[in-house]
């Protein structure tokens, strides 16, 4: 079908739904908000949808990418609607039925807030799309988990902005944190525990040494490895 | 706690060094007027300004030349940063003997309003900013670049009623001076450096308020010495601008008016 973006009325009662959906888990999706003029739009640019499923982030990202191409990026990138809009037509998708029960997170994981700081990371489409926009070629670390959860690497790299600004962070996050024999991110890098050259505690702290005495914006993946030290050298391995 | 070091004698760029003029538009163009001391920096260091705005991933990088050969940005385009609360980076960048290292920076430069419709000027300590804030009515957030008074949008006149009206203003910024000032003293700046971050702001702020005009604490320090410090700043803060009067004084016209 083609693609509708909500308006205010769609988004409050996708809201709704969510809270609904919360009190009975049970409750079926209510597909004819997806298509009622009074909550959605068409899309500026039509942009046709079909029913997938998604076996990993990954899945998510290649397919938004491909059918949402002809929408710019600067549109993507504050479109409440169309996301919010994305995670109902997707909803089997981002909040699987389990034996009928539906275990419904947090408003921000369904409903796009893109003037959020502390939320826009946390819509589990647009993330999807928004590594890979990012980063296309640096960004399997982001896209080996279910695409219905947001995990430990995605929200602890989205969070700071400082590291997202550096351009080639995407790459030295995957040359550190990459596991190649496992298919995804290196155990530990995320826990409670301090650990060596690990990504939660000791990265940003490098990274805000670092930034006050190098201009990390123009800096290589290698270079900005080597100045990292050796604590990140041994996990490169 | 991040120890913010200068490993490599990076010099502070003076901010009055460094003029900006945005012009808003489609797209938003801006001019810069940057001058360096003499022999302050190599002739072949790399001149650089970096646009980016508040909440935006994307930085925008202007090459400016070198400093002996320095291109001053006139009216030239903000191709990629489209936010508001635009601020840019002058960055002087060793290209001869160490490649990225930092050899000058200006941080957090405000450009100067150039139109009424201007989105990118120059703003107070404490911008209030509209947000979607659901059942809160206001929240403090803190980014990397700035510390916002949020109001909920969905409450139209709040913005301007949070400064304007004497008992909101009085039950609020008491409580925000408190925990701005707190979060800054955690940043660890020297309240004296040349710069517009938040953090170094809000405690020149405090000192400024500080009946003895003594140096905030450091992060460093025991609870006590930070609270007593907070304190005497959020207690000069009431009684110059005496809000408890100016409180009763409000509610006096209300009630007043109800009659």
């Amino acid at each position: 079908m083609i693609a509708r973006q909500f308006n205010a009325a769609g988004i409050a009662a996708f809201r709704a739904f969510l809270a609904e959906c919360r009190t009975d888990p049970t409750r079926t999706v209510p597909q004819t908000l997806l298509v009622d003029p009074a909550f959605s739009d068409p899309t500026a640019t039509p942009v046709e949808v079909n029913p997938q499923e998604f076996k990993a982030r990954q899945a998510a990202a290649d397919y938004l990418h491909r059918v949402l191409a002809p929408l710019p990026d600067t549109d993507l990138l504050i479109n409440a609607g169309l996301w919010t809009w994305l995670s109902l037509y997707y909803f089997d998708q981002v909040c699987p039925s389990n034996m009928g029960i539906r275990e419904v997170t947090n408003d921000y994981s369904y409903v796009f807030e893109p003037k959020n700081q502390r939320h826009f990371y946390r819509h589990l489409l647009f993330i999807a799309w928004r590594v890979k926009n990012i980063s296309p070629s640096h960004c399997r670390l982001f896209l080996s988990p279910p695409v219905s959860v947001l995990d430990g690497v995605t929200t602890e790299v989205m969070k700071r902005l400082y590291l997202t600004r550096i351009p080639c962070i995407f790459e030295v996050l995957d040359r550190l944190y990459w596991d190649s024999s496992r298919a995804r991110a290196r155990p530990g890098i995320v826990g409670s525990k301090v650990k060596a050259g690990d990504l939660v505690h000791r990265l940003p702290i490098r990274i805000r040494q670092l930034e006050v005495t190098y201009d990390l914006n123009s800096l290589s993946a290698q270079q900005l490895i080597s100045l990292l030290g050796a604590e990140f050298q041994t996990e490169t391995g | 706690m991040i120890k913010r070091v200068n490993f490599t004698g990076r010099r502070r760029i003076p901010r009055s060094k460094v003029e900006l003029q945005l012009f808003d538009g489609s797209p938003r163009r801006f001019s810069a007027n940057i001058q360096f001391e003499v022999n302050a920096f190599p002739g072949d260091a790399e001149v650089v300004l970096e646009a980016t705005s508040a909440g935006s991933t994307i930085v925008e990088r202007i090459p400016c030349g070198t400093i002996d050969d320095l291109l001053q940005p006139n009216l030239r385009e903000l191709r990629h940063v489209d936010g508001e609360n635009v601020f840019f980076t002058l960055k002087v960048i060793d290209r001869h003997e160490q490649i990225g290292r930092l050899l000058g920076v200006a941080e957090q430069l405000r450009p100067e309003r150039s139109g009424e419709a201007s989105t990118g000027g120059r703003r107070g300590i404490l911008p209030i900013e509209p947000a979607e804030l659901g059942q809160e009515v206001w929240r403090l957030e803190f980014t990397d670049h700035d510390v916002l008074l949020q109001v909920n949008a969905k409450l139209i006149e709040l913005k301007d009623r949070v400064r304007s009206d004497a008992m909101l203003y009085a039950i609020i910024y008491p409580d925000v001076i408190r925990r701005v000032i707190r979060a800054a003293i955690f940043e660890n700046v020297d309240v004296e450096e040349d710069s517009e971050r938040w953090s170094v702001l809000w405690l020149r702020f405090g000192k400024d308020l500080h009946p003895l005009h003594s140096n905030p604490p450091s992060a460093g320090d025991t609870s006590e010495l930070i609270d007593e410090w907070i304190d005497e700043v959020a207690v000069a803060f009431c009684n110059q601008h005496r809000l408890f009067d100016e409180y009763q004084k409000s509610l006096a016209l209300q009630v007043g008016g109800e009659q």
